[in-house]
Order: structure tokens, then C-alpha cells, then sequence
């Protein structure tokens, strides 16, 4: 009682933490149960098969057929000199009643040599079982100093397990508590997989032995393994959501975990899961919830209740504390009782009775539909400048519209309604309330929604003047539908309700009509080049080039005038080098513009300029010296 | 008023007749030359217009360019300007001139196109 208000206190301040509190997302369902019962049922070839298959099966509450010639096989197999034959042929035996193994002083002698601290942890973990199964008297505080010893010896999880595990067969009386302490470092040793997971890196077979064993150990020392609800929730995960099995070894590990999940004196994590889909209406006004534990067995001792549903939308609380009633096997719950609007729901759903049970708090969200009809469906062509009296033709669901609407540019078409839940009365607004016209001659059609307004009344008003360039002005009959739907309804609606007539200016009508091409290849572009710009007529070019040439006869001229000449030319090689290295400059010149580049101009350039620059030198001190002279 | 710049501007070229060495007057009609071919091309490219407009920059900056070095030259050589270039020789100013002329005919006939 007091743990069950400490429980209480720590569900209370979960369920007020930002996360919400976890609750298993793998279990072990009926096909799942029966996988794993078939590939346990496989026909044995060794006596370790053997032991896998019939204690596994045995776990899951499975009868085990044909004792008499699994006890054949066993008492065929054995061999009394080993002690993992004698281990399986014990622990057969003890899972199947009316086997006998016989014992022998030599049997018992080689079981007691096993246990001692220089054997490794399985083998005195199958001593110390054998010695158990077969109802021989052991010395349990010696095995405890061999385990404690082997523990610091071999510190892997599995040993530790193992370890577990053959504390569990010892008498109660021995001093445990130093091996019950290893739960505790084992579960620090678990990997958290992104909040959902917990299990060993050595994987699924370790996790799930592991939590066998812890179990086992707890209930046989009545103490509460140190395994908070959400780690147990996570190595529930872990262990369960591989649902195809390797080998037989790892089949029997997850059929242990099952079990002990199941049938522990601490921890009992439970499953609520909805029956069908989470949907109620009128139809079907029960909600139905299974809830079971981990192997898919219904819990029959447990209360289940709705501790709050509040509406998703409005977030009013409908139900407070109101409980199910249980009906073969199935927890109900009428909730079209309450008369609940058509939507979403968030139900808090408790399981209670008993205090062992984890994630026992769930959250369920719940659908309310419901059946919608349209009522007050009222047609009119309204003139614009409304002189001429609105004439109002109402329509009834399903039938449609005797005549047809004829409405032209000076005219609106409007039309109204009302959507009503058929249950309840109450008016609706779903998701969906289309109005479709359809051209039956081209085609087209062009889809407007419908808006209520405030007193949730729908109205739609077509004006064919404003709304051409939708219908490409092409006139015509349109067959009006009416679209209703939503998530919630049972009932979505398809409805012709009338044919109308527009009339748009015919003019702007196009002349053919085009369907509209959005996935045709496009119009070539065609790349224009620039153009060359236009140049001046050949004549007038030449014409400027003598006229730009002619100055240069002038300065031929003047200069002959002034008496230029080149009497005074002296033939030395300076002076001549340097003259055909200036012309050959002026030459490079030509050539760099006709066809070299300016790097290999600059290469010639510093070759001949090189070979100018020194003659020149030469030529022009020879000169200053003889002008010196003259002086 | 006009009789006056008439006797002024015959004055004037009385005096470089007479005054200026025949070395100068060649300089100075170099220097004639390479402004009528300027002018030429500048007229030719407001008549016609500016295609190809890097060719008409490079021919106008040629002239321009062989202009300013000619009246470089002239200034250089006139024995009346002696004083200020003491350092600089009359061949010494030729040899300035030609390499000046190298480098610019480079750039002109990389821009002329």
C-alpha cells in the first residue's frame, strides 16, 4: 500500500515532466508467439537442442507433447562424465515431470570438482543448476565464494549473468547480497539507444538472459531489482523487436525474458493496445482495448479507466474517472454515451490493480465520426444591380435541380446551405466543401470553395463577370457538384446538385479552345547573334587613308626645302647595324601586328632592340665626339 | 585691330626664318606633320564615326604620343635651352627619343587591332 502511493507520487510527477512517459513500442503478439513457439518446436539432434526446445517451450507455457519419448532421447544422449550433458539432461527433466535421471556417487563427484573457483562461470553455473534440478544437497556459501571469486576473475556480462543465475538456485539463507549487487553494475553497463532502447553491446541474447536472471535472483531474494520503469520499458523494446531469430540459443533467451517479464514479483510491464481501429460513431459506439503483458496474455485481474478525454480541438474534457467494463477478455467502454461531438480525442487511459505494473499509464487518441447531411440547399440567379427579385429554387439531397441556371455577365449565381451532423443536429465545418463546374462539352472545370460564415451557414456566389478568366470565357453548361468530406466523416458527399448556364461576352471567348498545355515542349528559341556594325563604304575609307597619308609627302617636301640630306652619312658598321636595327624594329612592328602575340614580339624586340641600342650608342658617341670636334 | 595681328604674325615668322637653326625647323616640320595626320584622323572620325573605335584611338594616341615626344626632342636639342640640360646631350635626347618611340609603337600596334 505505501509503495503503491509512492508508485502513484512517481506517475504523478511524470506525467508533468515535458516527455511523455514511455510505454513499450515492441511486445511479443500471438504471431510473434507463435514464430517463436515453431522454431522451438524444431526436432532435436542433440541433447543442448533439446534443452533449448523443451525449458524454452516450457517458458512459454507450451506443453511440451511426448515426454515419454523426449525422456528416451535424454537418458540416450547423456553422458555421465560431462557435466553440460548431465546440465541439459537435468534441466529437461525437471521441465518435463515423470523423467528420471539417474544419479550416481561418480555423477555427484564430478558435479562437486566442477564447482570451485578455478572452473569457468558456465561451468559451475551448470554444476550448481544440475545439483539443483536433481534435488542434491550443495554447500551454498562455498559456491557463493567461488562465484564471487570467478566475478572478479571474468568480468564480462555474461558471466555476470551466469553468475545471477546460479545465485538464484542457491538456498536462501546464503549470503547474496554481494552477487545482488551486480544487477546494479550490470545495468550501468546498458547502452540507451536513443531514449527507446537498453540493451548490451554483446547483444539481444545477453540483454534478454540478463534480465532473466536479474528477475530470478530478485523474486528468489524477494528484493526489487534497481531497474527504474522506464529502463525496464526500454530493455522490453530492446528484447522484443527482433521478431526473426537466429539460432535456437537466442529463441530460448527471448522466451526466459518473456516469461519472467510476465511473472515477476516486481515489474510487470503491460500492453494496451485498441482492438480494430480507434474510431467510434454511431455504428459502432464502443471502443474496445486489450490489455495484456508482454507475451500477449490477457490481464484479467486489472481495472481499466479513462482517467480524462478532452476534445484535440477544444480542449474540454468530456469523461473524468469513468471506468471499462470488462467483456470477454475485452475491456469496453461506450463513449457515444456522452454524446460526443464528431472529431479528435486524447484519452489518458490507466490500468490499476495491481502494483507491479509499468507504463501502465497510456495515451490514445480517439476518433468521433459521424454522418453529415446538407440541408437548406437553396439556388438563386441574382441580378447585379439587384432591380429584378432574387428567385430562390431549394434542392433536396440527392436529387438535382429540375431546370437548369442561366446566368450572364449582369448576373450573379449564388448558392446556400447548411452541413448538420445527422446524429446530433449540431452544424458542421468539415475540411472539405468544394463546388465543381464541369464542362461537359470541352472538359474544363474549375473548383471554388465554399466559406461559412458566422452562423456557420455556407454560401457561395458565383459572379461571371469577376470570375472569366477561371472558365477562359468560354460559355456554356457547367454541372454543378457539391464536395463535402473530412476525416471525420463516414459519409463523404459527391452531389450534382444543378446544371448552369453561363454566359460570357463572346468575344473574349478564344476560338479554339486549348486545353491547357503545361507539359509540351515550348517554342524553339532561336539565339540571335549580334550583328556586325555596319561599316563605311570602302570608297570613303580609302579616300581617307590617301588624305591621312598625304601630310607625309608634305614633310618629304619641307624637308627637302630645308636642305635636309645625308651627306654627312658616315658607312661605319656601327651606323649600319644601327639603321638595319631600327628597320628591323619598324619591320617587328609590322609583323607583331599581322601576326605575333605580344609575348614573342617582346622576345624579338629585346633581341634586336638589344643589338639597336649598343650600335646606336656607338653611332651616336662617335657623333657627339665629332660635333665636340667641330666646336 | 586685324593690321596688328597681321604685322605681329609676319614678324613672327620673319624672325624663325631667320633665327632658328635649320635642325629645329626639321623638328618643327615633323611636328607639322604629325598634327595634320592627327587632325585628319579626328576629323575623319567625326565625319564617318568612331568603328573601329580602338583603331582611332590607337592612330589619334600614336600621333598624339610621337608629338609630345618630338616637342620633347626639339626642347632638348635647342642649344638655347642648353643650360637647363647640362646632363643631357643632344644624342643622348635622340637615343631617349627612339627608345620613348619603341615603347609607345608597342603599345600602339597592341591596341590598333
Amino acid at each position: 500500500m505505501d509503495r503503491c502511493g509512492l508508485f502513484g507520487f512517481f506517475i504523478f510527477s511524470l506525467a508533468f515532466t515535458e516527455a511523455q512517459a514511455l510505454i513499450p513500442a515492441h511486445h511479443l503478439s500471438l504471431t510473434d508467439l507463435a514464430r517463436l513457439q515453431n522454431l522451438l518446436s524444431q526436432t532435436f539432434i542433440d541433447l543442448e537442442s533439446a534443452y533449448y526446445s523443451v525449458v524454452g517451450l516450457k517458458k512459454l507455457g507450451v506443453t511440451v507433447p511426448d515426454h515419454k519419448e523426449v525422456c528416451q532421447f535424454v537418458n540416450s544422449q547423456l553422458d555421465p562424465a560431462s557435466v553440460d550433458s548431465l546440465f541439459f539432461a537435468a534441466e529437461i527433466s525437471q521441465a518435463i515431470s515423470d523423467c528420471e535421471i539417474p544419479v550416481s556417487n561418480e555423477t555427484r563427484d564430478i558435479l562437486l570438482a566442477a564447482v570451485s573457483e578455478d572452473s569457468s562461470m558456465a561451468l559451475i553455473h551448470r554444476a550448481v543448476s544440475t545439483f539443483s534440478s536433481l534435488g542434491l544437497p550443495l554447500a551454498s556459501q562455498e559456491v557463493v565464494s567461488a562465484l564471487t571469486a570467478r566475478i572478479n576473475k571474468e568480468d564480462n556480462v555474461m558471466a555476470i549473468t551466469l553468475a545471477l543465475q546460479t545465485a538464484a538456485r542457491l538456498s536462501k539463507q546464503a549470503e547474496l547480497g554481494g552477487i545482488l549487487e551486480e544487477i546494479e553494475d550490470l545495468t550501468a553497463r546498458l547502452d540507451d539507444l536513443g531514449g527507446i532502447y537498453l540493451q548490451f553491446e554483446e547483444g539481444l541474447e545477453a540483454t534478454a538472459l540478463f534480465v532473466t536472471a536479474a528477475y530470478s535472483l530478485s523474486d528468489h531474494v524477494d528484493m526489487e531489482p534497481p531497474l527504474k520503469e522506464d529502463q525496464v520499458i526500454q530493455l522490453v523494446n530492446s528484447i522484443f523487436s527482433k521478431k526473426s531469430w537466429d539460432s535456437l540459443a537466442e529463441a530460448f533467451s527471448v522466451a526466459s525474458a518473456a516469461a519472467a517479464l510476465s511473472n515477476n514479483r516486481f515489474h510487470v510491464p503491460v500492453i494496451v493496445s485498441v482492438q480494430g481501429p480507434a474510431t467510434v460513431s454511431h455504428s459502432q459506439p464502443t471502443l474496445q482495448l486489450l490489455v495484456t503483458d508482454v507475451m500477449s496474455q490477457p490481464l484479467a485481474t486489472v481495472n481499466v479507466l479513462v482517467e480524462s478525454a478532452y476534445s484535440a480541438s477544444s480542449k474540454s474534457v468530456i469523461l473524468n474517472e469513468a471506468p471499462f467494463t470488462l467483456n470477454d477478455g475485452i475491456f469496453e467502454l461506450n463513449f457515444m454515451s456522452t454524446h460526443p461531438a464528431s472529431g479528435y480525442y486524447q484519452f489518458t487511459v490507466a490500468v490499476t490493480g495491481d502494483s507491479r505494473l509499468v507504463a501502465s499509464h497510456v495515451e490514445l487518441k480517439v476518433k468521433v465520426s459521424t454522418e453529415v447531411a446538407v440541408t437548406h440547399m437553396d439556388l438563386s440567379v441574382v441580378d447585379k444591380d439587384q432591380s429584378i427579385g432574387t428567385k430562390t429554387t431549394r434542392v433536396d439531397y440527392p436529387s438535382k435541380a429540375k431546370s437548369p441556371f442561366i446566368a450572364d455577365s449582369h448576373q450573379n449565381f449564388a448558392m446556400s446551405f447548411q452541413l448538420v451532423d445527422v446524429n446530433t443536429g449540431v452544424e458542421l465545418t468539415p475540411h472539405q466543401t468544394f463546388v465543381r463546374l464541369h464542362n461537359q462539352k470541352t472538359g474544363q472545370e474549375v473548383v471554388f470553395v465554399a466559406e461559412p460564415d458566422s452562423k456557420n451557414l455556407y454560401k457561395f456566389e458565383l459572379d461571371t463577370a469577376e470570375r472569366k478568366f477561371e472558365f477562359d470565357s468560354i460559355s456554356g453548361t457547367y454541372s454543378l457538384y457539391l464536395i463535402v468530406g473530412d476525416a471525420t466523416l463516414e459519409n463523404p458527399i459527391l452531389w450534382n446538385v444543378a446544371d448552369v448556364m453561363l454566359k460570357f461576352l463572346d468575344e473574349e471567348a478564344p476560338a479554339t479552345i486549348q486545353p491547357k498545355t503545361l507539359y509540351v515542349p515550348k517554342p524553339e528559341i532561336k539565339h540571335l547573334f549580334r550583328e556586325p556594325e555596319k561599316k563605311p563604304p570602302t570608297v570613303v575609307s580609302n579616300a581617307f587613308t590617301a588624305l591621312i597619308l598625304s601630310p607625309f609627302l608634305l614633310l618629304l617636301i619641307l624637308w627637302f626645302k630645308l636642305g635636309a640630306n645625308i651627306s654627312n652619312f658616315s658607312f661605319s658598321p656601327s651606323t649600319i647595324l644601327f639603321h638595319l636595327g631600327h628597320a628591323a624594329m619598324l619591320g617587328l612592328m609590322y609583323v607583331y601586328w599581322t601576326h605575333l602575340n605580344m609575348f614573342q614580339t617582346i622576345k624579338y624586340l629585346a633581341i634586336i632592340g638589344g643589338v639597336t641600342f649598343l650600335a646606336g650608342n656607338r653611332m651616336l658617341a662617335q657623333k657627339a665626339v665629332k660635333r665636340l670636334e667641330k666646336k | 585691330m586685324s593690321n596688328s595681328v597681321i604685322s605681329v604674325i609676319s614678324r613672327f615668322l620673319e624672325e624663325y626664318s631667320t633665327s632658328t637653326p635649320t635642325k629645329l625647323k626639321m623638328v618643327d616640320a615633323y611636328l607639322l606633320y604629325i598634327l595634320l595626320t592627327g587632325a585628319l584622323q579626328f576629323l575623319y572620325c567625326l565625319l564617318v564615326g568612331t568603328f573601329p573605335f580602338n583603331s582611332f584611338l590607337s592612330g589619334f594616341i600614336s600621333c598624339v604620343g610621337s608629338f609630345i615626344l618630338a616637342v620633347c626632342l626639339r626642347i632638348q636639342i635647342n642649344p638655347q635651352n642648353k643650360g637647363d640640360f647640362l646632363s643631357i646631350s643632344p644624342e643622348r635626347a635622340f637615343a631617349d627619343f627612339l627608345f620613348a618611340h619603341t615603347v609607345l609603337h608597342l603599345v600602339v600596334m597592341n591596341f590598333i587591332g
